[in-house]
């Protein structure tokens, strides 16, 4: 840029397009290895199980999105989530003397419990992985599809979240008659897992 | 060495809420204005109804010359401080004004005088233990004309209270007197602000829907909210929320005596030995600028305005501009509100339905804000507005509090969500806050940006008066809860005090006397006499509500001074 002086505003106008730039540049990298996704999916079926209610974090995608983050925006947790995850294994390993997922979803349970309340064996970064893991969880269960969780909507629909509208109307912020389900992501995608 | 560009009038540091205000009257005046802004401009369709992008993510806010600057925290000088995760800051040709929430209120007659009003009323034991408070130089009157111009070149919408000394019977009952009437009606009623508002008037209160500096209809060829929900941290989509990069700066622009230097990183105000400012060095594409002015104002953020003047030493000023009495980063303070963990929320045996809307739309109540209660035996000065929102994302809503009825994941958990999280609503309670002692901003001496420049560090003690406020307000936000059907309520708290905050105070205050201030009353340094400073930092209070309209009120009244006396500076 060798000819910098006085730019007028209209002639320095440059519109970026930030949400898309940053958007488009989300390739569906990942970073997690087939043992370490089978470690996360089994963790993240126990927060949000599959049940009479619908489909879990699994179903939903929940993992693709931390595995997603973790190449990208997380990248810089990587090594501290990969340590949390090889200490799910240890526990498992000591505990019942098998891998995490070969336990029934009952051990599982028991073994995340240990986890949250800080009580696990030998795991001392138990309790700030299991939260972590936890609000990842949430932010792939109820975040935009476009992430890859959110499959068919199911953690909006799970809350009974109507979806994100462009405009509302003054019936569509009403008690008693909630909005129908507006099943789209914000980057106007009706399916879900496109990036 | 510095590229030398053409002088200038003024030079105006930030196009944000505040400077981007200021151009508007100085480039109709006919000056001569640069502004030099960090960030650039933002294409409105950028802005996405996207929880992740906006909030997770800190997309649209989190911008790379903030992020390389975010100051660092710790709560008292003998505590190691912390970088924060994030800078409050925005660099972008409109600054915070693009993703704030838009409540655009005046400040209480009472803000402005608290120290001898409380002094009056409660005797001089009431002010609080090593606060630093002063009276402003400037009283409501001296503000009310300057508030009335941004309400209507900005677009404020709301409903007078008191219009002329007469009180409506709408609107709020404990503001202070307007001379004219908001050019908006306030934003659009629902069902859950209704029945707040029923619940509030079943207590005696007065709720009201607070201003927002939102279109409640067309206004200036702008259209009306949409009310989509997705208004915190983000643009507007459609422009409806009015930052100064789609009012006041397209206005300056259009006068052509506004030129617009964007990207433009400002790293010195220069001196000379007389102590007059000259002008600002600035970085652009790794290239350096040197822009001379007559005048210059700064307006860049709380936290940066303080650290731009500490890192501008020179013959004239040593310490730090405009800095030779230590006054530079003393009297700082950040909001005391439900960022502080004050907030109370509450869960309802029915659905709410305020996913959607804007945090501006609200219902609030004054009774217990500012001086508007009896204080006698409270063992504190000052209270807090309450309010609810509408406003709700899926990530948060879910993530809720289960009030000890649910555990917090699996089975239980998730029918519990399914039930609840449209049954849950947080408030917001933002208390009058004071300058300290034990509160102040300099440069940390261990963290530096990518320049080599040291950043902000704030230090910021417990403060029991606001943590009172904060206690004693919640128990009414329980109050209206309960009133409103709440099933249940969770327990007030006093907070520990705010930590980086986009209501951030001090560090240049404002006030007459040159020893315990940086500014006068007209916003100009007390010592380097052609330095103006705009924003928030200026501000001896914090108002029980949000404070960017009082910013931009405080900075149209700088340009006008600055007009009207063009000819001593």
């Amino acid at each position: 840029m060798a000819d910098i002086t006085r730019r007028t505003v209209l002639a320095s106008a440059t519109f970026v397009p930030l949400a898309a730039l940053t958007a488009a540049a989300q390739a569906p990298q990942t970073v997690l290895t087939p043992a370490q996704i089978k470690t996360l999916e089994a963790m993240v079926d126990r927060i949000i199980p599959k049940d009479e209610l619908g489909p879990g974090a699994v179903e939903s995608g929940a993992a693709v999105y931390i595995d997603r983050t973790l190449a990208t925006v997380n990248a810089a947790e990587k090594p501290s989530f990969l340590e949390g995850l090889a200490g799910v294994e240890a526990l498992a390993q000591s505990t019942h003397n098998t891998t995490f997922s070969d336990l029934s979803p009952d051990l599982r349970d028991e073994l995340l419990i240990t986890m949250d309340n800080g009580t696990a064996a030998s795991f001392p970064a138990a309790r700030a992985f299991f939260a972590r893991v936890r609000r990842l969880t949430f932010e792939g269960m109820f975040g935009d599809p476009y992430y890859g969780g959110n499959r068919n909507f199911a953690g909006w629909d799970l809350i009974r979240y109507p979806g994100p509208r462009l405009a509302v109307s003054p019936d569509e912020q009403k008690m008693s008659t909630p909005p129908k389900p507006y099943r789209r992501s914000a980057y106007g995608s009706g399916t879900s897992n496109g990036h | 060495m510095a590229t030398n560009l053409k002088p200038v009038d003024v030079a105006v540091i930030g196009l944000g809420a505040a400077g981007g205000v200021a151009v508007l009257p100085l480039a109709q005046a006919g000056l001569k204005v640069a502004g030099i802004e960090a960030g650039t401009w933002i294409d409105p369709h950028s802005y996405k109804p996207d929880e992740i992008y906006n909030n997770v993510r800190a997309g649209v806010t989190s911008v790379p010359k903030a992020k390389r600057e975010i100051p660092t925290f710790r709560t008292s000088d003998n505590a190691k401080s912390r970088q924060g995760a994030s800078h409050p800051m925005m660099n972008a040709i409109g600054g915070t004004s693009i993703h704030y929430h838009a409540q655009s209120w005046r400040y209480s007659p009472w803000d402005f005088k608290a120290r001898s009003e409380s002094i009056r009323r409660y005797g001089p034991n009431s002010i609080p233990k090593g606060s630093t408070l002063e009276d402003w130089p400037v009283t409501y009157d001296d503000l009310e004309h300057y508030y009335e111009l941004c309400e209507y070149e900005i677009g404020v919408s709301g409903r007078a209270g008191n219009l002329n000394g007469v009180l409506t019977g709408r609107g709020n009952a404990f503001e202070g007197p307007r001379k004219r009437e908001f050019p908006m009606p306030p934003l659009r009623d629902t069902d859950f602000t209704d029945t707040m508002a029923d619940a509030a008037r079943e207590l005696g209160w007065k709720p009201f829907r607070g201003p927002a500096a939102i279109n409640s209809q067309t206004y200036k060829n702008r259209p009306g909210c949409v009310y989509h929900g997705y208004c915190d941290r983000n643009g507007c989509h459609i422009s409806a929320k009015n930052s100064t990069a789609v009012t006041t700066i397209p206005a300056a622009l259009k006068t052509k005596h506004l030129t617009i230097f964007d990207k433009a990183q400002v790293t010195r105000i220069l001196t000379d030995n007389h102590g007059k400012v000259t002008g600002v060095l600035y970085l652009r594409d790794n290239r350096e600028y040197f822009q001379p002015a007559k005048v210059v104002l700064l307006a860049s953020y709380t936290y940066e305005n303080t650290r731009l003047l500490l890192l501008s030493k020179s013959m004239a000023y040593p310490k730090g501009l405009s800095n030779n009495h230590g006054q530079v980063g003393r009297h700082y303070f950040g909001h005391w509100d439900a960022q502080a963990g004050t907030g109370v929320s509450a869960l309802f045996p029915r659905d709410l339905n305020i996913w959607y809307g804007a945090i501006a739309q609200n219902v609030t109540i004054d009774e217990w804000a500012d001086d508007n209660f009896d204080h006698t035996g409270l063992g504190f000065i000052g209270g807090a507005s309450i309010q609810v929102n509408t406003e709700k994302h899926p990530i948060a809503a879910a993530a809720m509090n289960t009030y000890g009825r649910a555990p917090q994941w699996g089975s239980k958990w998730k029918a519990f969500v399914h039930d609840n999280a449209g049954r849950w609503v947080s408030s917001y309670i933002q208390c009058n806050t004071f300058p300290y002692e034990n509160t102040w901003l300099d440069l940390d001496p261990d963290v530096k940006d990518p320049l080599g420049d040291r950043v902000c560090r704030v230090t910021s003690g417990p403060k029991e008066n606001e943590q009172r406020q904060a206690l004693y307000t919640g128990e009414k936000m329980s109050d209206w809860f309960r009133s409103a059907g709440a099933i249940e309520v969770t327990r007030p708290n006093g907070g520990n005090g705010p930590a980086l905050t986009t209501h951030a105070f001090g560090g240049t205050r404002m006030g007459a006397n040159p020893e315990t201030n940086v500014v006068n009353s007209y916003g100009f340094s007390h010592e380097a006499s052609n330095l103006g400073i705009l924003g928030a930092s200026t501000f001896g209070t914090a108002g029980a509500r949000n404070p960017t309209l009082t910013a931009q009120a405080l900075a149209w009244r700088t340009a006008d001074h600055l007009i009207k006396n063009w000819k001593s500076f």
